[in-house]
């Protein structure tokens, strides 16, 4: 599966994506919002692996901007963040189509892999 | 151990930044390629530093009296660069020092000054990372028109105004993302070498060296010493 990772930290992309591509997935990298926007009309990504906070436009915004386009608003988007607490995350989340929400600092690559792996089921 | 309003911005600050280096280390090692220990090592390093330049800070806030001793910044400087240097290069960045001209020690305190310029180091490197294309960041010093010595890291980047740096002071500890030049990051380094420097009563600011911008600090020069250079 062709995954879009958006991770501003170089050290924890370049971890994410050995362990994605241990097993057999390919990943295209980005470091911010915009970047990624660009990277999805490149039109390879099957889901999305996102940190919310990233430099200057957020996760968020990124995901309203991504779901405001016909043609993305099914594709499946893992949050990985260091962002704790959302107000009324689970709404928020329904909305945006967020299959899972997973906090970094206590998610291991095997659960993050695993979460893929999920969302990859829930494709359309 | 937090006694002021300040100290405890910081703390919170450095318990939200102390994750992302928590977390490299453990996804790393979970990877458990031999090649990463050495990348390891180097974050454990930076995490540390971070947390060494918070208690310095404290300590240092808590004394009466300034302490400060001469101080060669080339030297501080020079020393900074190499210990920044495998950061530099993890993180895709030249690291450089310009030095303009000579300079007689400044009165300091040396650890803090190190230290200061140390996370000050690691934040731009990091917040520059973000970009994903080679960048260079600057160690630097100038005099500046009324006979201080400024000391600072720079880059090429549009980078921090002054504006977003004093927002950023008022905020930190309590936003994400108190500064938005740098990049996701909660600015923890920036505000704890902040802090570093105010106990030298040389705070923080928003400087230019040539065409680079950053952050620096200006210090006397000192008196004693002035003619043995």
């Amino acid at each position: 599966m062709n995954i879009l990772l958006v991770e501003p930290s170089q050290l924890l992309a370049r971890a994410y994506t050995a362990a994605l591509e241990r097993v057999g997935h390919e990943v295209v990298c980005c470091s911010g919002a915009q970047e990624a926007i660009h990277a999805l009309d490149e039109g390879l990504a099957e889901l999305i692996v996102l940190e919310l906070q990233l430099g200057g436009h957020s996760g968020i915004e990124f995901l309203y901007e991504l779901r405001s386009y016909p043609e993305w608003q099914s594709l499946p988007v893992v949050l990985n963040t260091f962002a704790k607490s959302l107000q009324k995350p689970d709404q928020v989340f329904d909305r945006l189509g967020v299959t899972h929400y997973l906090y970094k600092p206590m998610t291991s690559l095997r659960q993050l892999v695993r979460a893929v792996d999920e969302a990859s089921l829930l494709r359309v | 151990m937090a006694n002021t309003g300040a100290d405890e911005r910081l703390l919170r600050a450095l318990a939200e930044q102390i994750k992302l280096p928590l977390v490299q280390i453990a996804s790393m090692a979970e990877l458990g390629n031999p090649n990463s220990l050495e990348s390891i090592a180097h974050i454990t390093e930076a995490a540390l530093s971070l947390v060494d330049g918070f208690l310095l800070s404290s300590q240092r806030a808590e004394q009466e009296t300034l302490e400060l001793e001469p101080v060669s910044l080339s030297s501080v400087l020079m020393e900074t660069s190499h210990q920044l240097d495998f950061w530099a290069k993890q993180n895709n960045c030249d690291i450089e020092v310009r030095l303009a001209g000579k300079y007689v020690p400044v009165m300091a305190h040396q650890k803090s000054l190190r230290s200061a310029l140390l996370l000050l180091g690691y934040s731009l490197i990091e917040a520059r990372a973000v970009e994903r294309r080679r960048h260079r960041v600057v160690l630097a010093a100038h005099r500046n028109p009324h006979g201080g010595l400024v000391a600072g890291v720079f880059d090429n980047q549009p980078g921090i105004s002054a504006d977003a740096f004093r927002r950023g002071r008022a905020l930190y500890g309590s936003a994400r993302q108190p500064i938005p030049g740098l990049g996701g990051a909660n600015g923890a380094g920036v505000f704890i070498a902040d802090a570093l420097l105010r106990t030298m009563a040389a705070p923080l600011r928003v400087a230019r060296h040539n065409n680079l911008t950053g952050l620096a600090g200006t210090f006397h020069p000192s008196s004693q010493l002035q003619f043995v250079s």
